[in-house]
């Protein structure tokens, strides 16, 4: 688990291409969206991307993603409970 | 000064020109399908069936051009039909496109990259080059063309500015409106935007689930007093207001309160000196995406309070048209006056919670339409709003 | 008359926060590039990850002409929009074979991205108009500032803005025939009614496209309108016309390179010239393309 989490982290960082951040800056429970890493609704449909080209995981209503997105913790939890 | 309207045409999946897109409207009959095309895989979609070529030689084009600079000949051409070129009517065009030439160009893209190979459809990716086209295609020389786009707007946009460069004697007639097509381009890019309705789109509808993306072009044409005493040309209808604003809210979606929707039709109201109650029906931008559509709505609330005009979105029958849309509906909104007509809006069948509207939903005729009041808004919002009056 | 009272630009000249640039131009070859600034000191995070160059050196430059009050309007000319986001969508859809795509691409691909930016970053919520008219949007988009300015608003943003991409060296010699290097520009400037003493101004702008009459008649025309004698001006910049020559002539395009908005960093270029050398006229000449005439005329009251 902890290991998909750092692997989702460096694919955050690329697919927003949050260049001034390390892997290490983002911890595991911070929120995603809002003010302290400025993510917004164009970002929620990169995560979807994200999802699909690196686990194969569809999420067709962008509605649906608000709580998959919330953190690390809970991208992880749905790519954990989805996978095969 | 009063800005006269004495031409329109259209060009869109409902009809190949005014008249039969104002007999599909009558028969409600949406020009929105499936099509045998592999990019639209089960997408629905406004597509007009004929290829370039058979469009060519159907309305007997002289100029080549894009799909997007073809759509808006024949426009065009049907709104300038009986008018005159005269060295003494400064006479411009305003073309309204997001796409232009990308239809060419999506189709040598491949081999250029990968095989380095030019093709000569390059020189017409440029938006500016349909213009160009469509003017060359009018007989228009030493003159004022120009190109808007503003996303979505652009069509609103371009009847705005020809108006006001006829009110600032920078021409004296010009032909304005949009012209957009099909394109695997917006397609995908819509498609990414995940805002597309596997099904018919229902604008206004508590269910509706995205938009279909349509192609099409329309045109009016606009004239100074002056020009009508050389032209001799019968006007039909005033543009009477318009307003362009800013939502500054996000790069693709609206403000919850319709912010600039607000301030588009405010203003365009107040330009006119009309009355909120004085206007007769609204053409809805009414794209059909959960966002659009309650901004709108609640724009609406704002502006108009409790007694909201008779109201539609005609993109149930074309599709969202894109660039296209503020001409097209322009045109179906001079003939919401001359034929004392308000459209349905399709598909609907459930009031929005938050705001409780109906849309029309029957062709009804028997209206006395004074002012009719259409929406235009585009990516990165751009909000406008032109105002079509009734000569009476 | 209406007055320039803030002009930026940012291109392979040192023309950025450089006052006096214009004296110390350099013919560009095809190894210059362009000069920025440092954008982390200038934009906030979200813009710095997601725009690509031309967002950024528009709205770096339009930021530069901010004043205290909020714009009565942003007026944007770019010829062939975000070429980057452009390509790089396309792209995207020639490779990838997933379902979903990445939007950020298109979404920043339409050229009202960049009026778009900078209303959103200035939370502006005026008229914002994006023209594009290949080599004259520039010029249009100035028609429009001072259509506005007459209407009476008094603070318009207006500019232009153009992205060389590489792929642009593919189509050289075929589409694209020009012994110019291709470049990337912005500049935007702030334009009022209001007075300034001694102030730099646009006097007048035009432009005629689908020309079948002579450029010569065509600045003829437009110095007899403006009550002008060909000798009262001071300079004349002009885009590789042969017949414009002489010593108070400059082609520009060495200088802007082969840039659709080159008009407008040659307004900046003009703008600078006349601050720095007393009274007199300049007249830009654009026929980057053509069949398309473009003229704007900068006066030094």
């Amino acid at each position: 688990m902890s290991e998909l989490k750092e692997t989702l982290k460096a694919q955050i960082i690329e697919q927003l291409n949050l260049e001034n951040l390390t892997v290490a800056d983002i911890k595991d429970d911070q929120p995603l969206f809002g003010d302290e890493l400025g993510l917004d609704s164009i970002d929620a449909l990169e995560f979807i991307v994200l999802l699909e080209q690196n686990y194969g995981l569809k999420i067709s209503n962008p509605s649906e993603g608000k709580d998959i997105f919330h953190s690390v913790n809970t991208l992880a939890a749905f790519i954990e409970k989805n996978k095969n | 000064m009063q800005i006269f309207i004495t031409g329109y045409g259209v060009i869109s999946s409902i009809g190949l020109n005014s008249v039969e897109n104002f007999q599909s409207l009558k028969e409600m009959k949406t020009g929105i399908d499936n099509t045998s095309d592999p990019i639209f895989g089960n997408y629905k979609v406004g597509r007009i069936n004929y290829s370039n070529e058979e469009l060519s030689s159907k309305f007997n084009l002289k100029t080549f051009g894009s799909r997007t600079a073809i759509l808006g000949m024949i426009a065009a051409k049907e709104a300038f039909e009986g008018h005159v070129l005269n060295s003494d009517i400064r006479t411009g065009l305003i073309s309204g496109t997001s796409v232009g030439g990308m239809d060419l160009t999506e189709k040598v893209f491949a081999e250029l990259i990968e095989n380095g190979v030019v093709s000569n459809a390059f020189n017409h990716h440029a938006s500016g080059m349909s213009s160009l086209e469509i003017a060359k295609e009018l007989g228009l020389e030493n003159t004022f063309i120009n190109t808007i786009s503003t996303a979505c707007s652009s069509a609103a946009n371009a009847i705005m500015q020809g108006a006001r460069l006829i009110q600032n004697n920078v021409l004296d007639r010009v032909i304005v409106g949009g012209t957009d097509s099909l394109t695997q381009f917006t397609f995908s890019g819509f498609r990414s935007l995940m805002i597309f309705d596997e099904e018919w789109c229902k604008p206004f509808d508590a269910n509706r689930n995205g938009l279909n993306l349509g192609e099409g072009a329309g045109y009016i044409v606009l004239e100074s007093e002056k020009s009508l005493e050389i032209s001799k040309k019968e006007p039909i209808a005033k543009l009477t207001g318009w307003n362009s604003s800013s939502d500054a809210y996000h790069q693709t979606a609206s403000s919850p309160e319709g912010y600039g929707a607000v301030l588009s039709m405010e203003g365009a109201l107040k330009m006119a000196k009309l009355a909120p109650n004085q206007i007769d029906y609204i053409n809805a931008h009414g794209t059909s995406t959960p966002n659009n559509d309650l901004s709108e709505s609640v724009a609406f609330k704002k502006v108009f309070i409790d007694n909201v005009p008779v109201f539609s979105s005609t993109k149930s029958y074309t599709g969202h048209t894109l660039a296209a849309s503020g001409g097209i509906e322009a045109v179906f909104a001079i003939n919401s006056i001359l034929n004392g007509v308000v459209y349905p809006n399709l598909n609907f069948t459930t009031e929005i919670i938050e705001t409780k509207l109906t849309p029309q939903l029957k062709f009804e005729e028997g209206h006395e339409i004074q002012n009719v009041l259409s929406n235009s808004f585009g990516f990165g919002g751009n909000n406008s709003t032109i105002i079509i009056s009734s000569l009476k | 008359m209406f007055y320039i009272h803030s002009i930026s630009s940012i291109s392979h000249q040192l023309s950025f926060q450089s006052d006096g640039f214009s004296e110390k131009l350099f013919v560009l070859d095809d190894t210059s590039s362009l000069e920025v600034p440092d954008f982390k000191d200038i934009l906030p995070p979200t813009a710095l990850r997601r725009l690509s160059p031309i967002l950024k050196i528009s709205l770096t430059t339009a930021l530069e002409c901010r004043n205290k009050k909020e714009f009565d309007a942003i007026v944007v000319g770019t010829a062939l929009g975000c070429l980057q986001d452009t390509e790089k969508f396309l792209n995207t859809i020639r490779t990838s074979t997933s379902e979903t795509l990445s939007p950020t691409a298109f979404i920043q691909s339409t050229h009202n991205t960049i009026g778009g930016q900078i209303s959103l970053f200035l939370k502006n919520h005026a008229y914002n108009m994006t023209h594009t008219q290949n080599a004259l949007s520039f010029e249009i988009a100035l028609i429009d500032a001072i259509t506005l300015l007459k209407e009476g608003n008094n603070n318009v943003l207006v500019g232009a803005a153009d992205e060389k991409i590489e792929l642009l060296e593919k189509l050289r010699n075929s589409i694209i025939r020009s012994k110019y290097p291709l470049t990337s520009l912005a500049t935007f400037f702030n334009l009022k009614n209001d007075q300034i003493e001694n102030g730099i101004v646009i006097k007048d702008v035009t432009v005629n496209l689908n020309s079948t009459i002579q450029l010569g008649d065509f600045i003829d025309s437009f110095l007899e309108k403006n009550g002008i004698q060909f000798n009262e001006i001071l300079k004349v910049y002009h885009s590789d016309c042969e017949f414009i020559n002489g010593e108070n002539t400059m082609n520009y395009l060495p200088y802007t390179g082969l840039n659709y908005s080159a008009s407008a960093l040659a307004t900046h270029m003009a703008y600078d010239e006349l601050s720095h050398n007393g009274k007199g006229l300049i007249l830009i000449v654009n026929n980057i393309c053509n069949n398309d005439f473009g003229l704007t005329l900068i006066e030094k009251c």
